[in-house]
């Protein structure tokens, strides 16, 4: 079976460090994988890799094939077709992933508009509008109406990431990449926006790569998972597997450290 | 007043004392320069009264030397004044801004030989670089002189822009934006232009101030726009031999110069106020 994103050999470099190396894995269709691992293990370098989207200053080697197509030395205007397409992004921290200039409704009403016009060859704004608010809506915003006259700065954390979630569904991309999209909210909130992630992904069936280092969050959302240490993957298998029996006493270290944090907070398994 | 303001409601806008006086300022400025056009009080050429007289009602500011009435003299001085700022501005700002954001996006080793190249330009003074080009010009003409102004503010634009593109470029949100498919042309013009436009458009009023105060110096020095074309540097010059018979001559272009410079000013400061949507929550 041809998968949506093969990636083999995946090497970066930046000024003679090796930040992630020899990176293989695949996500088929519809497949919710996890990346975990330590604060600069290489995860985020991995997802850009993925997009296409590393400053000129980092190399990367090996292969990405996205969709069927090529990703690593591809020309930018190429893969400015893929993006979107098949991919969209939502980012750790959801304050600045959002233009501070620009109104909420505005942010998600570009790609909504550049998909219709791929789709059906044109955009009309009333259809764009229409759209902008049933995204809101399905982010479970309240008056969706409002959300998308305010600016970024007027609109809670958690808001803002349901908002750029629905930024990324706009594009209704093959994959869904979401980097770390909890790590900057509270645990109530992270609850509820994982919560949220977890039925879009499976409602749409697009195919999620999950990046975080929080075990427990990991385990709730994807079907498998890659542990990464230093950028070298060092296990990688179904999620049930991996952390009922960690093959790497790094994953171990892992899992033991999520169910000590666990127990003091007196949650249970 | 201190709450976090979370309402639907957009900030109160602060109605800026600055925009107000800065809009006063520059507005008297650019009706007087339009009306110019189809009026002035007395003809700009001829005598209309007495030598060096002292300011009267027939004559509000007085004649200079050869009985022209000064008034007149000043409100074509406000055109000059205007067209030589607006269009060195534009100059520079068109250029400026369109290299700064290749730079900003260029590879690194382009990057650096335009870094370098404006930190080059820039270090050479200004007017000193206008009257070179002056010199070099067959006659000495407004429009030199704007086209001078102009290349030297576009260096210093292409500098800042490049600064501030580059620092925007690096905010997740364009990241964000690349990743939902938008090229570099629609990042430019969708985030990066309004991004850095408060930023750049508080300089454009700081270059357009400087501009006219450069003009007033190369026609002070001689090396302005010919006689027809009043401009206060060179009313500023003629009133140099009389300052002491005469002082309103020297004392009202100089007024003049300084109203519109800091207008301009405080324009540009008020603009930027009410511009930002993030402004209104601190105060
Ligand atoms: N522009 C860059 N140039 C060189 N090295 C970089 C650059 N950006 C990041 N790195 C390095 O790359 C390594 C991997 O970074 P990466 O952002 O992928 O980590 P991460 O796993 O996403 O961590 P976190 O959980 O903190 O987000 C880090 O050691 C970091 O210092
Ligand atoms: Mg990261």
């Amino acid at each position: 079976m041809s998968a949506l994103l093969s990636v083999q050999g995946l090497t970066v470099r930046a000024g003679g460090k090796t930040l992630v190396s020899n990176l293989s894995f695949s996500i088929g269709s519809g497949e919710r994988m996890g990346l975990i691992g330590e604060s600069g293990s290489g995860k985020s370098m991995t997802a850009m890799a993925v997009t296409g989207l590393l400053p000129a200053n980092i190399s990367v080697t090996g292969s990405i094939v996205l969709d069927g197509e090529e990703v690593v030395g591809a020309q930018d205007k190429h893969l400015n077709r893929l993006r979107g397409v098949a991919t969209a992004v939502v980012f750790q921290e959801p304050l600045t992933a959002l233009d501070p200039l620009m109104k909420i409704g505005k942010q998600i009403a570009e790609p909504v508009r550049r998909r219709l016009a791929r789709e059906m060859g044109q955009a009309p704004r009333v259809a764009v509008d229409r759209e902008v608010l049933d995204l809101l809506d399905k982010v479970a915003l309240p008056q969706p109406q409002r959300i998308a006259n305010a600016y970024p700065h007027e609109v809670s954390g958690g808001q803002r990431q349901r908002v750029a979630i629905a930024m990324a569904l706009a594009c209704r991309p093959k994959l869904l990449i979401a980097d770390e999209p909890t790590t900057a909210l509270d645990v109530t909130t992270q609850a509820e926006i994982l919560k949220l992630l977890d039925g879009l992904v499976r409602e749409t069936g697009m195919a999620l790569l999950f990046i975080s280092h929080d075990l427990p969050v990991v385990a709730e959302v994807v079907q498998r998972v890659m542990v990464l240490r230093d950028g070298i993957a060092l296990e990688e298998g179904a999620v049930v597997d991996v952390f009922a029996n960690p093959s790497h006493d790094y994953t171990q270290t892992l899992v033991d450290a999520a169910r000590m944090f666990d127990e003091a907070l007196g949650r249970t398994g | 007043m201190t709450s976090l303001d979370l309402s639907t409601d957009r900030p109160a806008r602060r109605h800026s004392l600055s925009l107000s006086i800065g809009l006063a300022l520059v507005g008297l400025n650019v009706v007087v320069a339009i009306l110019t056009l189809f009026w002035t009080p007395y003809d700009p050429l001829n005598a209309s009264g007495g030598r060096l007289e002292a300011p009267s009602l027939l004559h509000w500011v007085g004649t200079d030397r050869l009985g022209r009435d000064y008034l007149t003299q000043i409100v074509i001085g406000a055109r000059t004044a205007l067209i030589v700022g607006t269009g060195a501005v534009a100059i520079g700002a068109s250029i400026g801004v369109t290299l700064g954001i290749l730079a900003a996006f260029a590879t690194r080793l382009l990057d650096d030989v335009m870094a370098a190249t404006l930190d080059i330009l820039i270090a050479f003074p200004t007017l000193l670089l206008a009257m070179l080009v002056v010199a070099a010009s067959d006659s000495a003409s407004l429009w030199s002189a704007i086209l001078a102004l102009g290349l030297a503010i576009s260096a210093i634009v292409a500098r800042l822009t490049r600064i501030l593109a580059k620092r925007v470029l690096r905010q997740d949100y364009i990241i964000a934006s690349r990743t939902s498919g938008t090229s570099w042309l629609g990042v430019v013009v969708r985030h990066v232009l309004p991004n850095i436009w408060p930023t750049l458009s508080v300089n454009f009023a700081l270059q357009f101030g400087l501009a006219v105060i450069a003009e007033a110096s190369l026609s002070y020095l001689g090396l302005g726009a010919p006689p027809p074309n009043a401009s206060w540097g060179r009313l500023l010059q003629e009133a140099q031999g009389t300052v002491y018979t005469a002082p309103v001559g020297a004392i009202a272009p100089g007024i003049a110069l300084v109203a519109l410079v800091i207008g301009m000013n405080l324009l540009a400061d008020g603009l930027r106020d009410v511009g930002d949507p993030t402004r209104g929550r601190t105060r």
